[in-house]
């Protein structure tokens, strides 16, 4: 294999790796792909991965030729699919012994594929608050109140975020914005108002780097996984700040 | 808490009718000239007068004569992120107030359903000063949804979905407040729904999933949920 083989090699497993970091996927699951392709093209991979860059060696120990870059870290919107498609990929290269160029191929049409429209998305992340608020007991009221009060906290989420606002204050600001909307049901006098107050915020919860923290850490990626608890929890307390302006303006108290 | 929310409003006109035929008739004045002479400066003095209507609800309506009334101030932060909605997009401009050609009917028939507000109260037996008026909260959020309707070439979409929670609202207010002349705006707010959120989908550039098609019958079910609820209340 010559230095060029390597490098092409290297060039595109970086460019896996951080597409699936960024996607939101775990760890060891990027190094275990990462390593699988590697195996299918006759290398070695190494990975040393945290928050925002990533390490890689590509190897071949036969003729002696090592290839090592720093990657920075993409942050993509989390994606079960590319999750899921990726990871296929990997034993696609695996199984079939599939060539650089048909890999890059196939990746390449992975990624390209639409993204999911950003209305259907605010439907069905208010839909998901709507029927969160009634598990937990909101009455009809408080549903199509959370509905809207959802939507309205989602679409401030994405118009900050198109501004490319600090992702903190945008948690921060459609936490108050929803939960403020959400607590008009206070006034009317509706039973289970508490429960569309609370509820209004649970679009937010950072549910994929919570996860993700917890089985970097249990499978050894200690770094990365206090890295991404830290960061899941920073997300947390900003829905708690907004959520406390709301509760301090409305309730004039925290509970 | 209905003789009170009644009370409230018995003494909100008693005390501003003045006023609320000065703004009524400023508004009328201001969609006229964007209906016949649209320029530059109608469309910023229409933004400016939402802000306005905006800020006199909170404030005069909710602080000053609804402050009887359990969470008063709630609706008062509400109807400020209204007034916020249209001051930022006086700022950024990003709402035109041109006509597409489409929907005008349904717009026109929207800006002039608040003046109903009081024909219907009287109708069924209320008397002045406890009757409802072009200038309560419901009245004016159904002239705000008359003129994005109208005027839909693109829209102030921060407004509008304010506007379809203080309709949701409203579809409650109706049977707790005993107040039908509500059941207006939350009329309107059902195709409203479906035709300002299949515009802003079929304004996306990029290629989407899942299909417009799929989308737009998810708008659909979820105004039919929406018009469902209503019929219950």
């Amino acid at each position: 294999m010559t230095q060029k083989n390597v490098t092409g090699i290297a060039d595109f497993i970086a460019r896996y790796l951080s597409y699936m970091l960024g996607a939101g996927v775990h760890t060891s699951r990027v190094v275990r792909n990462s390593k699988r392709i590697g195996s299918a093209l006759g290398v070695g991979v190494s990975i040393h991965t945290s928050q925002k860059t990533a390490t890689l060696t590509v190897s071949d120990a036969e003729d002696g030729i090592k290839d090592t870059r720093v990657i920075d870290i993409p942050a993509f919107p989390i994606s079960f699919e590319w999750n899921a498609d990726l990871s296929a990929l990997s034993w696609a290269a695996h199984d079939r012994q599939m060539t650089l160029e048909e890999i890059e191929s196939r990746f390449d049409e992975i990624v390209a594929r639409p993204k999911m429209n950003p209305i259907f998305v605010l439907f069905m992340a208010s839909l998901a608050n709507a029927s969160f608020c009634r598990l937990f007991g909101g009455d009809i009221w408080a549903m199509l109140i959370t509905f809207t009060a959802t939507m309205i906290g989602f679409f401030t989420r994405q118009h900050l975020t198109r501004k490319k606002v600090n992702h903190y204050i945008v948690f921060i600001v459609s936490a108050f914005v929803a939960s403020i909307c959400a607590s008009t049901a206070l006034a009317l006098g509706i039973e289970t108002a508490e429960i569309a107050l609370a509820t209004s915020v649970l679009y937010l919860v950072p549910g994929v780097p919570l996860i993700n923290g917890l089985i970097d850490i249990t499978d050894g990626h200690i770094q990365i996984g206090i890295s991404r608890l830290v960061n899941a929890f920073m997300l947390i307390i900003c829905i708690a700040i907004g959520m406390s302006v709301t509760l301090m303006l409305v309730k004039d108290s925290l509970l | 808490m209905k003789e009170v929310f009644w009370n409230s409003i018995a003494e909100y006109n008693a005390a501003t009718w003045p006023w609320q035929i000065a703004l009524t008739a400023v508004a009328a004045v201001i969609a006229v000239i964007l209906w016949f002479r649209p320029s530059p400066w109608a469309k910023t003095a229409m933004k400016v007068y939402m802000v306005a209507v905006s800020l006199w609800i909170a404030f005069v309506y909710y602080m000053a004569y609804g402050s009887v009334r359990d969470y008063s101030n709630v609706m008062t932060i509400f109807w400020c992120l209204i007034a916020l909605s249209w001051l930022y997009d006086l700022a950024t401009g990003f709402s035109t107030f041109q006509r597409s050609g489409k929907s005008e009917v349904l717009g026109i028939i929207m800006l002039v359903l608040p003046l109903a507000y009081p024909f219907i109260s009287v109708s069924r037996g209320l008397v002045f000063p406890q009757i409802t008026t072009p200038m309560l909260p419901s009245s004016v959020a159904l002239y705000m949804l008359g003129m994005l309707m109208t005027f839909n070439k693109k829209i102030n979409f921060f407004a509008f979905i304010l506007i379809l929670h203080w309709s949701v609202i409203d579809i409650s207010k109706i049977g707790i407040f005993d107040i039908p002349e509500d059941s207006l705006l939350a009329i309107a707010c059902i195709p409203s729904m479906v035709i300002f959120f299949l515009q802003a989908l079929r304004a996306c550039d990029t290629d989407y999933k899942p299909s417009y098609k799929s989308i737009k019958i998810l708008i659909i079910a979820v105004a039919l949920i929406l018009a469902g609820s209503m019929a219950i209340a």
